[in-house]
């Protein structure tokens, strides 16, 4: 599991529309906010870090979003980072078992 | 974990985030994050990834990290990270971590063409040494080299460093950051005399413009980018331009966005500097003051191989350009001659060279790059009108020449990775000395740096072919004479010749000149531009190549003996930023399995050698020097036993293991109970990482590169400190007086880089007076013209490919880019075109398409939409996923001065797979 606090910049004048917006995004909740300097504190929880960072990427994509960076960053196991077996190696072995794209022209 | 667990960590990491952006939070709820924190030991470090230098806070739980948070207290990020911030933690964790030696093997014995199988450290030393010696042996000095690095802690640079230029008397060490920002230190050096920049970060909360040439800031630079954009939002007379070479993010936020066609920023540059001259906008106070006007040779190649012996076949056209090129319409125009010219490269051996002008000769050179040619050459949409075109550039010279407003440029890579790198930078100091908004806060030309410690260990170090600590040099006998008494060495031991830069050691490796190699905190085989030759040279020559890494990245994968190496936190550490903010961290948990750390490993390997092995005459093909027989390094031996040597101790007790290093002993009450694995194992009671630290900060002390006393820097009220740092004081802005302590009192300014400053004097087209003149606390406006591509589109080859990265991925993305096997099946990173090129070529979004240059060809995936939208005729495609080596397509051009490669522009073709 990780989670990461996440500060966030809004335009004043979306401020509630887009603390609204925010909650609604999946494996997000609202924790602080300080709507005179339109900032705000959000934890999301997300299975991998690649999710977390796509989760990420959503909120900067949201309108409204001037701003949006990690501040904290909490995880355990994190099962997608260790798909990648370790026999890797295994499969580069020599030139003549190097992977395509490795090899091709 | 219990929901009632997960609720509660959800609200203590909530306040503890809010508490380091200083926003107010109930009092219960700090409370609730102190208890959900209350067995974590937490500790100050820096951020392992881009240049910025953001402090981070690690916890660290029953041996493992378990948070890290942005630092409150670090001035860089106030508390903010990036999204390479979350990998800081993660990094370590990976499943593919590498844990032992591998060595290829058949029948339990090295064999090049063999398996990888684990090996212990004993026997892949032993194996190394054997190699080490067979390529010594043969080759001297010259047939050993290492890649070195822009991510190696100081104390990694400085054994790195100190080993192969002290102890096997050898230049052949260069550093990835070769590729990141060599042509700044070439503009740094030839401008200022002195390297790094003179400002700091807080130039942003100071200024009124914020100008990006090439630098994508909002992804490759964020946490600055939050900064530029909390100005922008706060400071009503603040504007942001964007020059591009394709929108990206950072035009987002920007006032002004300029899509410029690749290499015409040199034209654009000398647009704004005839702006001024015609505007009468120099400042003649301070130039005449405080500055020179400089030029140089022309005709200086394109850092390519001056044979085609090695060339593929389709290869020669390009690389027969390096001996003789035709000048096309508008570089004739740009330099004064006529279109079909030929230009032989008479100065691609001197291409430094540079020397004095009048202002007459500077007005000159400047005086075609009118409005017109300039709009006409640089417009980079086609989509765009000239009209239109023309005002931005009006616009944008208005920004920089406006009276009262104070603006600071930034760069990277845009400028650096450049064929005429050196050259944009040094055009961009003449823009900001002429109007003399170089040296007051809030108004600079800032070069950023894309490595943790390029500018902390690469360039102050000096793990450079060319370089010795804190801006000394090899090819200098008084800088050569100083590190061997420093390092209490016989004259005569450090080799005058510079060595392979890091693209040449790839040559070298190709020619069969260099027969060893070890590969240090880097990826070269994939970052290398046109990277066919090397992988090829790699494992088809007869060479040994050894690669310390914590992942299997495709460095690795074509090596024969692999180290598995310790990571950030997993050993004691600095970083130097971009701001000259020297920054430590202590080891924090321990390396899984037999990974160690790469001091140790040199350490170890130097145990290996006797001083009498390095001590005798080496040849060195080619050494020149004064005081040197042709072609010979001397033997020193009698020298060395006249000061008390015997030959019999080892390069570890002759270099590292000193009388006076022994003395900073482990354990050192600075630890706070932190391990040192380092120190552990070499098990001989001494702190390898402070006592070469301090070691290393004799070199600069008293020469304007001052360094505070180990200790200091591990305060936990110290996050960094900007050298030089003199009685304690660390130094905001250099060459100011009242700010910088090497500026004497009623100077004013003084830009005192003891570099360079005797140089000829000449006319636009060459030196007409050798006496050499000293220029003493003077800085140099350099006229520099525009010169055309070595490659550019054509009928074949018909778009301008650029390479870059994206905000997720860092480098070659062996650490952030731990993803699962399968993803390897389909190609993650895209090509960006423009949809009606696309559709020209009959493809759609998402088809698998082949990427051909005259240099290889690979396979990607089209997008064409997304953050990056590229004009007409040129495609893009980010280098950090090795399953899409983009660089078996680039072309190795470098900018002959500062060899630093051209990642930026080649031609290639594009259709369906």
């Amino acid at each position: 599991m990780n989670l990461s606090a996440i500060l966030v910049l809004l335009r004043e004048d979306r401020f509630a529309e887009g603390v609204a917006m925010l909650a609604r995004q999946p494996g997000v909740e609202v924790h602080h906010q300080e709507p005179a300097t339109g900032r705000v504190i959000l934890v999301q929880e997300a299975p991998s870090v690649n999710d977390e960072v796509d989760g990420l990427k959503a909120i900067k994509a949201l309108p409204g979003v001037i701003f949006a960076e990690l501040v904290y960053h909490y995880f355990e196991e994190d099962t997608n980072l260790q798909a990648r077996p370790p026999a890797d190696l295994d499969s580069y072995q020599g030139l003549g078992d190097v992977p395509e794209y490795l090899n091709a022209p | 974990m219990s929901i009632n667990r997960r609720e509660f960590l959800k609200s203590s990491v909530a306040a503890s985030a809010a508490a380091a952006v200083g926003m107010p939070i109930a009092r219960n709820a700090v409370a609730a994050a102190k208890a959900a924190e209350a067995d974590w030991q937490w500790d100050k470090g820096v951020c392992r990834f881009c240049g910025t230098g953001c402090g981070i806070m690690i916890a660290t739980k029953d041996g493992k990290i378990v948070a890290t948070k942005g630092d409150p207290d670090a001035p860089v990020n106030k508390g903010l990270n990036c999204i390479k911030g979350y990998f800081n933690g993660k990094i370590l964790y990976g499943k593919d971590r590498l844990t032992q030696p591998l060595l290829r093997m058949t029948d339990g014995k090295f064999d090049k063409n063999g398996k990888f199988e684990p090996v212990t450290w004993e026997q892949a030393f032993d194996e190394m040494e054997k190699q080490f010696r067979r390529a010594y042996g043969e080759l001297g000095p010259t047939g050993i080299g290492v890649f070195g690095s822009g991510q190696y802690t100081v104390q990694e640079g400085y054994v790195a460093a100190k080993l192969l230029k002290a102890g096997f008397r050898s230049n052949n060490i260069d550093p990835n950051a070769r590729h990141c920002m060599a042509s700044a230190v070439v503009g740094f050096f030839q401008v200022f005399g002195i390297d790094e920049p003179s400002g700091n970060y807080d130039d942003i909360e100071r200024t009124d413009a914020a100008v990006l040439w090439g630098a994508n800031m909002a992804e490759m630079h964020p946490i600055l980018w939050s900064r530029i954009a909390d100005r922008r939002l706060t400071h009503d007379k603040m504007k942001v331009v964007n020059l591009t070479t394709y929108r990206n993010m950072s035009s987002d936020l920007a006032d002004l966005e300029i899509i410029f066609k690749p290499q015409t920023d040199l034209a654009i540059q000398n647009y704004i500097l005839r702006e001024i001259v015609k505007r009468d906008a120099v400042d003649w106070d301070f130039v005449n003051k405080h500055c020179v006007f400089a030029t140089g040779p022309v005709d200086i190649g394109y850092g390519m191989r001056n044979t085609d012996k090695y060339a593929f076949e389709s290869e020669k056209d390009i690389q027969a350009k390096e001996n003789s090129a035709v000048l096309d319409k508008y570089e004739a125009v740009a330099m004064r001659r006529k279109e079909g010219d030929v230009m032989e490269m008479k100065h691609t051996k001197a291409p430094l060279a540079h020397w004095t002008i009048d202002y007459e000769e500077f007005k000159r050179g400047v005086e075609p790059y009118t409005l017109d040619f300039v709009a006409e050459l640089s417009k980079g949409d086609p989509d765009e009108s000239l009209d239109d075109f023309k005002k931005k550039l009006q616009e944008l010279a208005e920004i920089y020449i406006e009276q009262g407003r104070k603006v600071v440029s930034f760069w990277t890579m845009g400028f650096n990775q450049h064929q005429r790198g050196s050259w944009v930078n040094e055009n961009m100091y003449a823009i900001h000395l002429l109007l003399n908004k170089q040296t007051s806060p809030g108004s600079t030309a800032y070069s950023l740096t894309g490595q943790p410690s390029a500018c902390g260990t690469a360039r102050e170090v000096g793990t450079f072919a060319h370089r010795l600590p804190a801006d000394t040099v090899v090819m200098l006998k008084p800088h050569r004479e100083n590190a061997e008494k420093l390092w209490k060495l016989p004259t005569g031991t450090v080799n005058p010749k510079v060595g392979s830069h890091i693209t040449k050691l790839m040559r070298d490796l190709e020619d069969g000149s260099v027969k060893f190699a070890w590969v240090q905190v880097n990826n070269p085989f994939q970052a290398t531009a046109n990277a066919n030759h090397w992988i090829k040279a790699a494992r088809e020559m007869d060479n040994f190549i050894v690669v310390s890494d914590p992942y299997p990245g495709i460095s690795a994968k074509v090596a024969d003996l692999i180290l598995p190496s310790s990571m950030i936190f997993e050993k004691w550490g600095a970083y130097g930023n971009a701001e000259r903010r020297t920054q430590m961290w202590r080891q924090q948990v321990a390396a899984p399995g037999q990974a160690r750390s790469d001091v140790w490993q040199m350490l170890e390997f130097s145990k290996r050698f006797k001083y009498k092995d390095v001590w005798g005459e080496l040849k060195v093909p080619g050494l020149k020097a004064e005081g040197f027989e042709d072609g010979k390094l001397p033997d020193v031996s009698a020298a060395a036993k006249a000061m008390g040597y015997t030959g019999e101790e080892s390069l570890y007790e002759v270099l590292f293991a000193t009388a006076d290093n022994k003395k900073f002993a482990w354990p050192d009450d600075v630890s706070k109970g932190h391990g040192n694995q380092t120190a552990e194992l070499l098990g001989d009671g001494w702190f390898p990482e402070k006592a070469l630290f301090e070691e290393y900060a004799a070199f600069g002390r008293g020469h304007g590169h001052d360094l505070a006393p180990f200790d200091m820097y591990m305060r936990d009220d110290v996050r960094g400190l900007k050298w030089p740092v003199v009685d304690g004081k660390e130094t905001e802005y250099r060459f100011v007086e009242g700010e910088d302590p090497y500026v004497k009192e009623g100077q004013g300014v003084a830009f005192y880089g003891p570099a360079l400053k005797a140089i000829p004097a000449g006319n636009l087209d060459g030196v007409t007076d050798q006496t050499k003149t000293k220029h003493t606390d003077k800085a140099k406006i350099f006229f520099r013209p525009y010169a055309a591509p070595v490659e550019q589109p054509d009928a074949n080859y018909p778009f301008w490919l650029v390479t870059g990265r994206v905000l997720e991925h860092w480098h070659s993305g062996t650490m952030t880019r731990r993803v699962p096997e399968l993803n390897r099946a389909v190609p993650t990173a895209q090509i960006f075109m423009h949809p009606a090129d696309a559709e020209a070529q009959g493809l759609a979004r998402n088809d698998v398409v082949w990427i051909e240059s005259r240099r290889g060809k690979i396979k990607s995936i089209v997008e064409t939409q997304g953050r990056n939208t590229m004009p007409k005729g040129s495609v893009m495609v980010p280098w950090f996923d090795e399953s899409v080596f983009i660089n078996k397509v680039t072309l190795d051009a470098t900018c002959p001065m500062s060899k630093e490669t051209d990642f930026k522009k080649c031609a290639v073709k594009v259709y369906k797979a």
